[in-house]
């Protein structure tokens, strides 16, 4: 396998040259041989691999074992290691030890142990964070996984914000994130399976999924797709998302991105398929369906109830966010005898000054939004409230002040706006708002016969849509056995069923009686 | 990726069958009814409903004989390799200009009603655009689509006719017989074209998850569909009286007519958007049938390039009369009275040579071994 990679590689290599590569071939010959016994030719191959000492982090101690009496040296990272601990239970066992004893296990107290040869294997090692001892005489290099990589700990979560239930959210250390989902799944059928996806950074992806749960096909079609991405390096989980999507252009995801372990966790037990990866807080459920990115966490933590109430909310503000602006320009300019007497003669009044078509007031007014909106993210969080304050009283007020703006339209951009944060998906959201501007483009065109027009051929786009097989609005349509946990919810008790259209092994969550 | 690969479900079946059949009382045709036989239109689609149950019957019978095979493939077996392909061919000729001229109907609609400054053609493109977009997703798609659609469709149609209660006037469906008994069975008989539909749903048969979901789908559809005619043509006697005769679209009439309280006195917006997203799965589904049959009747595989093909055919043959009356008076009454007959009487005679052939003596056989 290895070597076929190679083989390609250099193929590569001389099919295109653009310019004159530097051949790395001589380091590639080193990196697949063994280690050789002599303590000195050793030490030089590794240094020279390392860039020893140009690499400042780069650490080699070298030392005599007293009770072998043979030279030995340690190489590591320094900014990737636990110092404290490979001072006091690898350097000082081995260098204060008496007893005379040729295992090298015996000696050293660092609990995890192993061994290697392969030149190139003990250098990937050594990038992970491992320290490696060579002890002059071995053909086998001694690996401890003294890795201790720096990061943040685990905080609230900062986007998927609720009120009632765990606040804790992934950070940007893996180890961290699958013990919080190990911390929720405690069952030994939980897998988390590791895979390397870029040749050059050599990131790592895991598939965290439930082995008597997930359907394996599904398993193996993200398995092969993983497999099949052709990239030097993916430094993050949203750029693997794009690799992994069928439909990287489309308007819409279908892949749902969660900084939350407790919605991975409830996922995972549904019998989807997680993604992890290190250095990114958060994680990747497939498949991904419409309801799921629409769904929040919060639905199933408040009383049955409450969570319909704000399951229906989120609805009517899908609907408000895509269609108030495109009603409103269908209505002001096509269907004019729709709204009442009244309220036309106050609209009417309103605009009466303002020079510009509602077409182009409502874009203007949008784009301010969408300005502010991005502005208020991006500005240093001391003067973010001020950019708020600033967007909506001077734009607004003086705007309409300056006839260039009607007030309705003011009223018609904020509640658009305003709904379109109750989607809190990320990519969902995105997709709402610029489906938006589509939108208003087609009423303006032909008002409401343009708008549905739009909307038929978008919900034929959208039926189509397919997350790793399963269409989109699935299982409402295609109908497929659930717990029918889709527009409302029933009482927890009542959802009996995992959603069929992942055909999980185990299909019934809770039999009757 | 294929996009094509999905089976129907009865869900979608059905919803497709109440969009396209369903709606078509909020075209011209309680006019037709009411000029044929006056009070008594109501009666029309149930009594076609119960004269169509026949051939309907006779055909899905022949249907479940062959398992996944389509109409047009038993109707070769049965009649042969010539004279199959020229009924195979008549049937997609009928059904392509009553294509043409529905779409048509339905511009005009929109013409007259919302939009009168648009030129038709606009209009008309636009439709035949997205039905062509949805058409090339395949009928498992449109079938979703139709599933997410019809609930809003039935729910905007039953208030729509609630409202227009307290206006109408339920002795208008008197004389109960009309002009009398005699002239409903003949405008019964006239009527098939009504229910023509579900003789082009046999086309279907191998998007079927199960040919058991088409049996069943059919006729829970059926049911659903001669019920709700009725009750719509009901309403619209009871509403209009005498005057539905000189009214072309009484559904649209309705809508313009009735209001929400004395706030809101236009609403016909909101039945309009929800009206026109069931047309646009109607002519969706029926366009992507008769590309099937185009494709079948030619030996065609990939369907999908010939989609946008034969929707602007179909654009250009209803833009062929000069003003709607020649659609809905001159054209339309041609059509619609040679359809149903033929088709039932298609439908017959396919059992019969079945019978004769002796293939469902095969298939008990068959059962038996």
């Amino acid at each position: 396998m290895k070597k076929r990679l190679f083989k390609t590689f250099f193929n590569e290599l001389n099919k295109t040259p653009p310019y004159n590569e530097k051949s790395n071939e001589l380091e590639i010959q080193l990196k697949e041989q063994d280690i050789s016994t002599h303590y000195e030719q050793s030490l030089t191959t590794f240094k020279s691999i390392f860039s020893y000492p140009q690499n400042t982090d780069i650490k080699v101690r070298e030392f005599t074992i007293r009770s072998l009496n043979r030279r030995a040296f340690i190489i590591f990272i320094s900014t990737m290691v636990d110092h404290k601990s490979i001072q006091d239970s690898i350097v000082e066992k081995l260098i204060e030890n008496q007893v005379p004893s040729g295992n090298i296990a015996d000696i050293i107290s660092y609990p995890m142990e192993r061994t290697a040869a392969n030149i190139g294997e003990i250098t990937d090692y050594i990038c992970g964070g491992v320290t490696a001892l060579f002890i002059d005489g071995d053909s086998q290099c001694y690996i401890f996984e003294t890795t201790k990589v720096r990061g943040r700990g685990i905080e609230k979560t900062d986007n998927e914000i609720i009120v009632k239930g765990a606040k804790e959210s992934f950070n940007e250390r893996v180890a961290d994130n699958i013990g919080l989902l190990r911390k929720k799944i405690k069952n030994e059928n939980l897998i988390v399976e590791s895979k390397v996806i870029s040749k050059r950074s050599r990131n790592d992806v895991f598939l965290v999924y439930e082995k008597d749960l997930v359907n394996d096909k599904l398993l193996q079609k993200i398995k092969e797709r993983l497999d099949s991405i052709d990239s030097d390096k993916i430094l993050d989980l949203s750029i693997l998302e794009q690799h992994l999507e069928e439909r990287p252009r489309s308007l819409f995801p279908t892949i749902l991105y969660t900084e939350r372990p407790d919605r991975a966790a409830s996922y995972i037990e549904e019998g989807h398929i997680i993604l992890l990866m290190s250095n990114s807080p958060s994680c990747l459920i497939m498949p991904a369906t419409f309801w799921s990115l629409i769904h929040s966490p919060e639905d199933h933590y408040l009383r049955t109830p409450y969570g319909n109430f704000i399951r229906i909310l989120r609805f009517a503000a899908l609907f408000v966010a895509v269609f108030t602006s495109s009603l409103y320009i269908a209505i002001t300019n096509y269907h004019v005898g729709m709204i009442p007497p009244d309220l036309l003669m106050a609209i009417a009044g309103t605009r009466e000054r303002v020079p510009l078509p509602s077409i182009i007031e409502i874009l203007m007014m949008e784009m301010a939004f969408e300005l502010i909106r991005e502005a208020g993210l991006r500005v240093p969080s001391p003067i973010g409230p001020t950019i708020g304050i600033v967007g909506a009283l001077i734009l607004g007020q003086a705007a309409v002040q300056a006839n260039i703006i009607s007030p309705i339209v003011i009223i018609v951009i904020a509640l658009s706006g305003l709904s379109s944060f109750i989607i809190s998906d990320i990519s969902m959201n995105f997709a709402i708002r610029l489906a938006r501007f589509l939108f208003i483009f087609a009423a303006g065109f032909l008002g409401i016969y343009g708008a549905t027009a739009f909307f038929m051929a978008s919900l034929f786009y959208l039926v189509s849509l397919k997350s790793f097989g399963i269409p989109y609005f699935a299982p409402m349509t295609p109908h497929s056995i659930s717990s029918k946990d889709l527009i409302v919810r029933h009482v927890p008790f009542k959802e009996r069923f995992r959603p069929g259209y992942l055909k999980p092994k185990d299909l019934v969550r809770q039999r009757k009686g | 990726m294929s996009q094509q690969s999905g089976k129907l479900g009865i869900r979608e079946y059905v919803s497709i069958v109440i969009l396209m059949v369903g709606t078509k009382p909020t075209g011209d045709l309680p006019t037709a009814l009411y000029s044929m036989v006056q009070s008594a239109g109501w009666m029309i689609p149930l009594i076609s409903a119960g004269i169509f149950f026949i051939p309907l019957f006779l055909l899905v019978k022949t249907m479940m004989l062959y398992q996944n095979q389509n109409l047009f493939s038993i109707i070769q077996k049965l009649f042969g390799k010539y004279i199959g392909s020229i009924v195979c061919f008549i049937i997609f000729i009928i059904s392509s200009s009553i294509i043409s001229i529905d779409t048509r109907t339905y511009t005009n609609i929109i013409r007259t009603f919302y939009f009168t400054t648009t030129p038709n053609l606009i209009i008309y493109s636009i439709l035949m655009l997205v039905c062509a977009y949805g058409a090339k997703k395949g009928i498992q798609h449109i079938g979703s689509a139709a599933y997410l659609v019809v609930y809003y469709a039935v729910l905007s149609l039953i208030i729509a006719l609630i409202l227009s209660f307290q206006d109408s006037n339920i002795q208008g469906i008197f004389p109960f017989w009309g002009p009398g008994k005699l002239e409903i069975l003949k405008g019964s008989s006239k009527s098939l074209y009504i229910f023509l539909d579900f003789f082009l749903f046999a086309m279907l048969i191998p998007n079927f998850q199960s040919t058991k979901d088409f049996l069943k789908g059919t006729w829970v559809a059926y049911i659903c569909v001669c019920i709700q005619i009725s009750a719509v043509v009901l309403v619209f006697i009871s509403l209009f009286d005498t005057s539905l005769g000189g009214i072309a679209y009484p559904f649209h009439s309705e809508i313009r007519y009735i209001s929400l309280g004395s706030y809101l006195p236009n609403v016909e917006i909101f039945f309009f958007v929800i009206w026109i997203m069931g047309a646009f799965i109607r002519f969706t589904a029926f366009l992507y049938i008769n590309v099937q049959m185009f494709c079948h009747i030619f030996k065609i595989k990939d369907y999908e390039y010939l989609i946008p093909a034969i929707a602007t055919l179909y654009l250009l043959i209803g833009s062929i009369p000069e003003t709607p009356f020649d659609v809905g008076l001159v054209i339309k009454p041609i059509i619609t009275n040679v359809v149903g007959p033929s088709f039932a009487l298609i439908s017959i005679i396919l059992w019969l040579t079945a019978w004769l052939k002796g293939e469902f003596k095969h298939a008990n056989n068959k059962e038996m071994v």
